[in-house]
């Protein structure tokens, strides 16, 4: 497909340059905390956005290198710690590209916990292992010197940025942006005419992918316009 | 062993006993090893080796890249000029000590102006502070107005003592905490840096230190589980291993198995170890059961490798419940190590095929960090710190018995392939999450918070 889109594209320059940058974070311990899954819904419902976004978004950076069975912080400790395999599945089936908002986020969240409690309402009060501790991100963007003012400009800054650089770009980017989609396919998109390659990176599986992979992957695509 | 006395001189080694001495019946097959038997004594120097000098930034590029070092450069920029004090108790021996040699000469490469003061006080000062750290693990301590005189007493000949002129002010626990009260007649922000578990505190002394960690601008702790309400932010910094320390760096292999040879390890067949004190806490016993229980169905050494038995008379016990739980097993090789064995532990858990840490309390378990940097699977008990840093079945197992660690053993050395894979993952991990360089950039982006050189973006700003 991004065959028909080759000849103009190697020597064409974007409207605008994308510049890369960098993102660090400091993490802030919150004051909710839950041993139970009756605290988790009570304390998803008044927990500040920050937190949901540090363990949905957030902790997706962190845990950057898991290819399988990672996806947010809540699926994991239903499974690890409250031993409910059933809420872990449910939770983790959860894909934060099809949110533009933490509210309807949270909402998503609540309604599955309380769905599950109310199937099961023996699992609501049975202790963990160890609870859930609510935490929150500061987040700190940080430039680096890696301009991409054409694709081969923009290849060179995907293949030489930290892996946190793709995190900022290619997932903090999806909340950041209020789009079901990404700061390098907006860019690829806007700035350059390249609908279908844009098309192609947002649809990398962050879920199944590290952020090795997702580098590699957006490569792939595209080199094979260059 | 058999008369239970550690064997000297250097290390005191043991599981060299005679096979047909102890259970083979259950075992599966161990060569029977004469020379395993008459193992020379390893070489470790009686005393303590002088320290490497510290690393330099750029030894740091082969390990964690250029971008995240120019991420630190661009950070401690916008400090530039900004100076920060940190205070602490001790300049020597000690986790903080070993942390603060290492951090405060990075921060200050990267021209973050840090100075390093250490509080000074009597021997009835030291007293009443190691009253108060073992309180605030949950230990009795009677906080009497005799207690309170002496802590204020020696905390006001410091203030008095030391200058506070810079920008950012870090007090390590408890013991120089209500230098506070210099605050309100110096600009600066102040940061209370907690490095024990507060979880659950000795009322009293928890009481009379409160009001003090309240007028702090921030707190930080190493779990969220070890912290308090505090009125300021609190923070988590995980506690970190250096990459380039002799018990991290990367080791010739010759050096692997020499250490390997001289404590008589057999690296043709799988080695699973746990480093850690004689202690009844990280129940060496208990892995002892474990490897046993394993041992019926897969072919193991164990190693049990760590010091404490030999200037602490509970160490000494726990060595000796040790040694009759081992019985006469020549697969179970048990190392009373010097503190100074860094390049002998490093060598070990870089030789192991499964890393155990089965403790039954646990601070943050920087062991276990230690062996997920080294790519090793990791079994260790769900406690503490420990399941930051072993996400079950992602980057280790967790477990919770003697049978679950049994199982994990005979698991992993079965399945090879999984075991890599955690350990792969593991090793991400601790670079993500547990290296120094991490930990130089948390106190970066603090900094830029505290002073308000940066504004960090809420989640859904653009």
């Amino acid at each position: 497909m991004a065959t028909a889109e080759m000849p103009a594209v190697a020597g064409r320059w974007a409207r605008a340059p994308f510049y890369f940058n960098s993102a660090a974070h400091l993490i802030r311990i919150g004051r909710e905390k839950a041993s139970n899954l009756a605290e988790l819904l009570e304390a998803l419902q008044v927990c500040p956005d920050e937190s949901i976004f540090q363990h949905t978004f957030q902790t997706l950076g962190e845990h950057h290198f898991i290819r399988e069975g990672f996806s947010n912080d809540f699926a994991h400790w239903a499974f690890a710690a409250c031993n409910e395999v059933g809420l872990a599945e449910r939770l983790a089936s959860i894909d934060v590209r099809e949110f533009t908002s933490i509210a309807a986020l949270r909402q998503r969240l609540v309604d599955l916990v309380d769905a599950y409690l109310k199937q099961n309402p023996r699992a609501r009060e049975r202790s963990a292992f160890e609870p859930f501790y609510f935490s929150a991100s500061e987040l700190i963007v940080i430039p680096t010197p890696f301009v991409g003012r054409n694709l081969a400009e923009f290849a060179d800054g995907i293949r030489q940025v930290s892996l946190h650089s793709i995190y900022y770009h290619f997932i903090d980017a999806r909340l950041r942006l209020k789009l079901n989609s990404n700061d390098f396919s907006l860019w690829l998109e806007h700035e350059l005419d390249l609908a279908r390659l844009a098309d192609r990176i947002n649809r990398i599986d962050i879920y199944t992918s590290t952020l090795h992979d997702v580098r590699r992957a957006i490569l792939r695509v595209v080199q094979s316009a260059l | 062993m058999s008369d239970g006395k550690p064997l000297q001189p250097e290390a005191t080694l043991t599981g060299d006993q005679p096979a047909e001495s102890g259970s083979g019946a259950v075992h599966a097959p161990s060569p029977p090893d004469v020379e395993r038997r008459q193992r020379p004594r390893p070489k470790i120097s009686t005393t303590p080796p002088a320290p490497p000098p510290p690393p330099r930034l750029d030894d740091y590029e082969p390990i964690i890249g250029k971008p995240e070092l120019d991420d630190l450069r661009f950070l401690a920029r916008q400090l530039r000029g900004k100076t920060v004090k940190m205070v602490n108790s001790t300049a020597v021996g000690g986790g903080v000590a070993e942390m603060l040699n290492r951090l405060i000469p990075l921060l200050n490469e990267l021209e973050v102006a840090t100075k390093w003061e250490v509080i000074t006080g009597g021997n009835d000062f030291f007293e009443v502070t190691k009253g108060f750290h073992n309180a605030l693990h949950g230990g009795e301590y009677a906080v009497t107005q005799a207690v309170k005189d002496i802590f204020m007493m020696y905390t006001e000949q410091n203030r008095q003592r030391m200058q506070f002129v810079e920008d950012l002010f870090v007090m390590h626990d408890p013991q120089p905490a209500a230098l506070i009260s210099s605050k309100e007649r110096h600009r600066g922000r102040w940061v209370w840096r907690c490095h024990i578990d507060l979880s659950n505190p000795n009322p009293e002394v928890w009481g009379f230190l409160r009001p003090f960690i309240d007028q702090y601008d921030a707190a930080i702790f190493s779990s969220p589980a070890f912290s308090r309400q505090l009125a300021c932010p609190q923070y988590l910094f995980y506690p970190c291993i250096d990459p380039l320390s002799e018990k991290n760096k990367d080791l010739e292999e010759s050096v692997v198995a020499k250490v390997c040879d001289d404590f008589g390890i057999d690296r043709s067949r799988p080695v699973i170890t746990q480093i850690s004190r004689f202690d009844r806490l990280k129940d060496p016993v208990g892995v002892i059961q474990a490897y046993k229980l394993a041992k019926k169905y897969v072919d193991c050494q164990l190693v049990l490798a760590g010091g404490g038995a030999t200037d602490d008379p509970e160490g000494a016990a726990v060595l000796q419940e040790v040694m009759e739980e081992a019985d006469d097993d020549p697969d179970v090789i048990i190392l009373n190590l010097p503190p100074w064995s860094a390049i002998e532990i490093n060598a070990l858990q870089c030789a192991s095929t499964l890393v155990i840490q089965k403790s039954l309390k646990e601070g943050f378990g920087l062991t276990v960090t230690e062996g997920l940097w080294k790519g090793k699977p990791v079994i260790a008990g769900a406690v503490g710190g420990i399941p930051t840093q072993v996400i079950h079945k992602l980057t280790g197992v967790l477990v919770h018995s003697v049978e679950g660690c049994a199982y994990q053993i005979r698991y992993l050395l079965t399945h090879p392939e999984y075991a890599a894979q955690l350990g792969k993952n593991g090793r991400e991990h601790v670079k993500e999450n547990f290296l120094m360089t991490t930990n130089v950039k948390r106190w970066l982006l603090l900094f830029q918070i505290l002073l308000g050189t940066t504004r960090p973006h809420p989640p859904e700003e653009g």
